[in-house]
Parts: C-alpha cells; sequence; structure tokens
C-alpha cells in the first residue's frame, strides 16, 4: 500500500516536473537568471543600499566587525562578504561577479584589476599596512631566529601559493633575500633544493594558518594580523621589513558597481571612524599612513 | 507529496543525530577573551582590559597627528611593550586611590604579574608581555620620555576621543609601542569576574552561534536539482532507449559523461559558458543570462553532477525490461506514453528510487562544480560542503566538526533508506514468486510429473515458452 502512494506519488511528481520542464525548455536556464536578476534589480531599489564586498583572506574577522558598525551607523547591509586569495578575487571578477568594493592584499594584485578595468582606478587608495610573521603551533618548541633557519626545521613549511595568495609572494620575497628562493619578485623562481621538499603550499593565507594550527606543517608564512584570527598558533619571527616588499593593501570601488557612491563613503568609513579603527587595530592592522 | 514529507522527515532525524554526538567538540568552543582580573593582596582590580595589535600613524581629520592608539576615556592604565623596556603609565587617581608609589618596585610586582596575565589571556597567539622579562618604567606624568620615545599619554583629539600618541626624534615611532594595552582599575571588590564556562553552556553557545543556513541552502538546492534531474533524466533515458544504436551511443556518452568527468571540469566549463570571460558568456549576459556565482548556478551545478545518476539507472532498468512486453502493450492499442507512465516506471520503479535517492546524495555532496560556478555566498550558495571547508579554512574548527556530523548522519540516513527499501521491496517480489511457486508446484504434482519441484527453474521456463510457442501456433496458422 505504502509503495503504491509512493509510487504513485513520484509519477506525479515527476509528471509535474516533466511539464514545467516542457514550459519553458527551451530557455531553462534564461528563466530563472532572467527572474533572479529582476528581482535583485527592484529588491535594491525598494530597501536600503546592500554592498558587495570582496576582501582579502586576511580581513575575515576585522572586516565583518567593521562592517556591523557601519550597518549599525548608516543602516548599510552587505551581501556576503568574499573572503578569498586576492587573485582569486579577481579572477572572480573577471568572471562576472557582481562587487561594490575590492580590497586586496597586495598593490600587484589591485593593479590587476585596474587593468582589466574591474575597479575605478580613482577610488583606490592603500587602506592597511601588514608584517609578514613567521608562525609556529602555539606552545611548540620550534625555534626559528632569522628566515634562513626555515631550511633547517624538521618537518613542512606552510607557504601560499604565490600565484593568487600575496602572502606567498612576500614569503618567497623574504626567502630569496636569504638565498632560499631564487626569484626576485616572488612568483618567478623555485624553491632551493634545501627546502623545495618541504614547502606546502596553501590556496590562502588562512590556509597557510589552518596547516599550522592543526599540527600539518611545523612554520608557515602569514601576515601578523593572520595570529589573531587564528587560534592555536603564535608568532615565532617577524620578517625585517627589508626582506620583502612592503605589504599593503589597496581598495577601490569596482567599476560595475551600481552603489559606487556607497561604496566610496564605506571605504572612507574604514579609513577615518575611531571605532573601526579600533576593530582594526585589534586584528592587527596598521592603517596605512 | 509523501516523498517531500520523507525528505522532511529525514531532514528532522539528522537534526535529532546530530545533538547527540555534538557533546564531543564542546571543549573546542572559542573561550571568551578574559578582561577583567584581581590577584591577592591587592586592594585594586583590572577591568575593561584593551589590547591593540597595532596603531596607525595614517593622517585623520580629527586626530592628532603621530603614531597613536585610541583608548578609551577612563583608562587608569596603559602599558607600551618596546624592544626593551616596557612604559607603563598609570592614572594619578588611581596611584591616590590605591596607594601606589609608582618607583616602588614591590607596589608594582603585584600589578605586573596581574596585567602580564591579561596580556597573556589577550595576545589571541602574537607576542607577551611575560615572554621576556623587560624592565619596567612606571609613571604618572601624561608625557613621558623613555629610550628616545615620547609618549604622550592623554592626548586629545578635535574629535574629543583620547590617544597614545607616541612620537620619535628619528621619524620611526612605531618601535615605542609594538602592542598597547589599555584598561581601568577599580575596588578588588567590585571586579566581575566572568563565569568559567562549562561544557553545556559552551556547547550551546556554538550551537546558538552557528549559521544554520548551508542546511537549507543544501535542501533547497538539491531538492530542486533532483526534481530536474530525475524529470531530465527518465525523459533522456526513455528517449535514448528508442534510438537507433549509434546514435545511442552518442547520446550514452554524452549524458554519462558528467560522472566521469571531475566535479571542477564541470565547474570550470560552466563557468567558461556563463562567465565574462568567453564569447558565449559575454553574449549570454548581454541578453540577460547572467547566472555565475547565483543561486540558479549552485542548482546548474547540482543537476548536472546528479543527473548522470538518475539517467543510468533509469536506462539500465528501462533496458532490463522484456521488449515483448512493451511491444505487446504497442499491440493493444497503447500510446508510448501510456506505455511509458503504466509499465515501465512502475517495473523500473526499484532501481530508479535507488537512483533517485543516489542523485540526491550526490547533490547535496556537490563541491566542485558548486564553488566554480557559484561561489560561496553564505546564505545564497553555500552548501553544506562548502561550509565545512569554509569554516575549517577560518578557523571555525568545531563548527566545521558540526557540518560534518549532520552530513555523516544524513548519509546514514540515506544509506538506511535504501536498504530499508530494497528489503521491502525485494521481500514483496519473493512473495508473489514463491505464491507462484506454490501454485506451479500443484499444478505439477496434479499432472503426475516425476520431476523435483524444486529444481524445477529450467522446467518452469521451458514449459512457459513451450505453452508461449504452442499458444503462438495455432494464432499463426490460423492467420494464415
Amino acid at each position: 500500500m505504502f509503495d503504491m502512494v509512493s509510487r504513485r506519488g513520484f509519477v506525479s511528481l515527476s509528471a509535474a516536473a516533466g511539464l514545467g520542464l516542457a514550459g519553458c525548455s527551451g530557455k531553462k536556464t534564461s528563466e530563472p537568471a532572467g527572474s533572479d536578476a529582476g528581482s535583485a534589480k527592484s529588491f535594491s531599489k525598494k530597501k536600503a543600499v546592500e554592498l558587495q564586498v570582496f576582501a582579502a583572506n586576511s580581513l575575515e574577522k576585522a572586516l565583518p566587525e567593521v562592517q556591523e558598525l557601519y550597518t549599525d551607523q548608516t543602516g548599510t547591509t552587505f551581501a556576503d562578504t568574499q573572503f578569498k586569495a586576492s587573485g582569486d578575487l579577481v579572477e572572480q571578477m573577471r568572471a562576472g561577479a557582481a562587487v561594490d568594493v575590492l580590497i586586496t592584499a597586495s598593490k600587484g594584485t589591485m593593479d590587476d584589476a585596474e587593468a582589466a578595468e574591474l575597479v575605478d582606478a580613482d577610488t583606490r587608495e592603500d587602506m592597511f599596512v601588514n608584517d609578514l610573521v613567521i608562525i609556529r603551533a602555539e606552545g611548540s618548541d620550534t625555534k626559528v631566529e632569522a628566515i634562513a633557519d626555515v631550511a633547517n626545521l624538521d618537518g613542512k613549511i606552510a607557504i601560499g601559493d604565490a600565484k593568487t595568495v600575496p602572502a606567498g609572494k612576500y614569503a618567497n620575497q623574504a626567502l630569496a633575500s636569504v638565498g632560499l628562493y631564487t626569484g626576485t619578485e616572488g612568483d618567478d623562481g623555485e624553491y632551493a633544493p634545501e627546502i623545495a621538499e618541504k614547502v606546502a603550499l596553501a590556496d590562502k593565507v588562512g590556509t597557510a594558518a589552518a596547516y599550522v594550527s592543526t599540527g600539518d606543517c611545523v612554520a608557515g608564512f602569514v601576515y601578523s594580523s593572520d595570529i589573531f584570527r587564528y587560534d592555536g598558533i603564535e608568532e615565532a619571527f617577524v620578517c625585517p621589513e627589508d626582506s620583502h616588499k612592503p605589504i599593503v593593501y589597496p581598495g577601490a570601488v569596482a567599476e560595475s558597481s551600481e552603489h559606487a557612491d556607497e561604496a566610496k563613503a564605506f571605504i572612507d568609513f574604514c579609513l577615518s571612524n575611531r571605532k573601526a579603527q579600533k576593530i582594526w587595530a585589534k586584528y592587527g592592522f596598521e592603517l596605512s599612513a | 507529496m509523501l516523498n517531500r514529507f520523507r525528505i522532511l522527515v529525514a531532514c528532522a532525524l539528522t537534526f535529532a543525530l546530530c545533538w547527540v554526538p555534538g557533546f564531543a567538540f564542546a571543549g573546542d568552543a572559542e573561550d571568551g577573551a578574559q578582561v577583567a582580573a584581581t590577584a591577592h593582596g591587592l586592594s585594586y582590580g583590572i577591568e575593561g582590559f584593551e589590547r591593540l595589535a597595532k596603531g596607525t600613524a595614517r593622517a585623520m581629520e580629527g586626530q592628532p597627528e603621530g603614531y597613536r592608539f585610541p583608548v578609551d576615556e577612563d583608562v587608569d592604565l596603559v602599558v607600551a611593550p618596546a624592544a626593551d623596556r616596557v612604559v607603563v603609565w598609570i592614572s594619578p587617581k588611581a596611584i591616590e586611590r590605591y596607594g601606589l608609589d609608582p618607583q616602588n618596585n614591590e607596589c608594582v610586582s603585584g600589578l605586573k604579574a596581574l596585567v602580564c596575565e591579561l596580556d597573556s589571556a589577550n595576545c589571541m597567539g602574537g607576542a607577551q608581555l611575560g615572554d621576556v622579562d623587560l624592565p619596567w618604567y612606571v609613571t604618572a606624568e601624561t608625557t613621558f620620555d623613555a629610550g628616545g620615545y615620547t609618549y604622550g599619554f592623554d592626548e586629545r583629539g578635535a574629535d574629543g576621543g583620547r590617544y597614545v600618541v607616541i612620537a620619535s626624534a628619528s621619524g620611526d615611532a612605531k618601535g615605542g609601542a609594538r602592542w598597547l594595552d589599555s584598561a581601568q582599575m577599580v575596588e578588588a571588590s567590585s571586579v566581575v569576574l566572568r563565569d568559567e564556562q562549562g561544557p553545556l553552556t559552551s556547547l550551546a553557545s556554538l550551537l546558538g552561534g552557528i549559521d544554520y543556513r548551508p542546511f537549507w541552502v543544501s535542501i533547497k538546492t538539491s531538492g530542486l536539482a533532483l526534481l530536474i534531474s530525475f524529470a531530465l533524466g527518465l525523459f533522456a533515458a526513455w528517449k535514448t532507449m528508442g534510438t537507433s544504436s549509434r546514435i545511442k551511443g552518442l547520446l550514452d556518452s554524452v549524458f554519462t559523461i558528467p560522472m566521469v568527468l571531475p566535479p571542477t571540469v564541470c565547474g570550470f566549463l560552466l563557468l567558461m559558458l556563463f562567465g565574462r570571460s568567453t564569447g558565449v558568456g559575454q553574449w549570454l549576459i548581454a541578453h540577460g543570462v547572467s547566472i555565475v556565482f547565483t543561486w540558479p548556478a549552485a542548482v546548474i551545478s547540482a543537476v548536472v553532477v546528479s543527473f548522470p545518476l538518475v539517467y543510468r539507472t533509469a536506462l539500465g532498468a528501462f533496458e532490463s525490461l522484456d521488449t515483448q512486453m512493451l511491444d505487446a502493450a504497442r499491440t493493444l492499442g497503447w500510446s508510448e506514453r501510456r506505455i511509458f507512465t503504466k509499465l515501465m516506471m512502475p517495473l523500473g520503479w526499484p532501481s530508479i528510487a535507488a537512483g533517485t535517492v543516489l542523485a540526491f546524495a550526490r547533490a547535496m555532496g556537490e563541491f566542485g562544480c558548486t564553488l566554480f560556478f557559484a561561489g560561496n555566498y553564505a546564505g545564497i550558495t553555500q552548501t553544506i560542503p562548502i561550509a565545512i571547508y569554509f569554516e575549517w579554512m577560518g578557523g571555525n574548527t568545531s563548527v566545521a566538526l558540526f557540518w560534518v556530523v549532520v552530513v555523516i548522519a544524513f548519509s546514514f540516513l540515506v544509506i538506511l533508506f535504501i536498504n530499508m527499501y530494497t528489503a521491502h521491496s525485494q521481500k514483496y517480489r519473493e512473495r508473489g514468486l514463491s505464491r507462484a511457486e506454490r501454485k506451479q508446484a500443484k499444478d505439477l504434482a496434479g499432472q503426475g510429473d516425476s520431476l523435483d519441484p524444486a529444481g524445477g527453474d529450467a522446467l518452469r521456463i521451458d514449459r512457459e515458452a513451450l505453452a508461449e510457442l504452442m499458444r503462438d501456433e495455432p494464432a499463426m496458422q490460423g492467420g494464415r
């Protein structure tokens, strides 16, 4: 009996699905997309502005707090902010993702976005500076007193993949400064044989931090701000500022933004509000001078 | 309707199940940073402890110039660790009230221990005050010089806010405070210490803090995807069956290939097809088809990977049907649609149902294609598998673990469902067979056949075939 009922239910279900499908078989994919885009537009007109922010992965903990503050003060809301490797964010924009504000972790990635006309160059502003540090698992006895010491570590070293992760590029520059990497740019060379086997590449800087906190790697190159957003890792060594290019986070309004003024206002808020400044400071982001 | 009910029951059970093993990771819940402390023998305690990891030298309207940290209006204690010393400011008010003497080591050591404890609790992995034993320079003056840096502990901006500003003759003031701690000092008796969280409360706060939207996104996405791939899969299998063998081979490969290809390849191709980076995609976007990184993209990804499962099982089921029976139905004047709904569907149902459940599970588990094509937007395209990856990546291991438990529980339910269903349908079949066997055995006994009825499979088939032949022959003869 049960069997019969469910069978009939399923058949009618499939018939209904079939009918619905037949109705729009010609443009099966365009149908939901069209209606979705339409509703999204009317939605934004009716309600307060919703900004879509694409931000460097390292901002994952700090930025949401600042966004909450901004929403409290202005009513402007935010769509789910994307925190990925800066290179991935630019690729995602290239693929057609809707964006209002882009914040990357290196000048190079923002230059790419600017060259591809994804962001409005006039709105570009340096937002934060950061330090490159070598981390270890909390309480581990890994000793690093110079960059070159990583070659003597017994275990893997987590480094962001320099192709998309700016932190990886800075790490490679730091390694190059002690002869453990062949290129000077950070993404144009090879690891020296003594560490080549030990390097574990991560798809974003957060992954490198996660590798170290789970114990899969004994050390990793991340930003000093990453220490504050992950449990289970601590600073082992701060790479000297002259060992790599300055770590600067530029921000800009996306060319395709429909709320360019609101997007610009948000960037300004991040850089001038006292409470926001405290949040950045707590998570180790120094506002760029 | 009933199917939807089953899905709902499955959801409810999943939720019920995941609460029980949830206790396992209670210990992982993040401890809130400690912001207050007291110590024995001290007349004061510390409240509102704040640690700022970085200051800024950015020129801002309303703020004083120089490397500065914003601090609360009523702080009594500021700790600025430099490379070779720690500069500490205590408000004159606090010095007077608690009878402190900045020059007295005894007095300061109690404070030092308290501050180090709080600093360590709030360092979040950064360097700690207690790491190295540096000399403490304690002052009550609002301006203080030490190690080439000038500290202004009570600087005011035009915005009225209070700042600790560090200046250096050499220009690089950052070295004056590698970070900055600030706090209020209050009577020891009035300090409110936060209770230690028990495992149950931390579990409750963990569960309360979880964003449950990935669950609904997963159910919604895979539910709709299942409807589409069920209909498309059956339709494709039905139509493929009727085509000539050469076209059939081609269609078969096209329909099956998403199952063989890595999902990331499907995602890449879809992104190329609909994204802005190719001509096709640009044309589609210009004509209003802009679905990359939207919910429809997540549904399409799930359809692409689940469709082959429905298609293959349905095709297998249809092909195993007796073609003569279908032909017989045609001779009776049944339309193809009626044959499909009244004959093929009911007969092939057990396989199709199993395939459908697998397709649903596959759609639920879809990761690579969705991530590529639909991205990771919480509440829109962030399904459970994507949530697991990104929560772990973001350091929220306990949340990732929660979703893992949910998925495992859900998978168990799916397997349980398949097993129960198979057992159910096979029991039905066994019962039917045994009844037929009994009847046949009786018939055989009546005919006085000497052969063993238990080993009578071959015999039965022979007899049936014979009977059919005999029935056919007179008809054919009659036809001629």
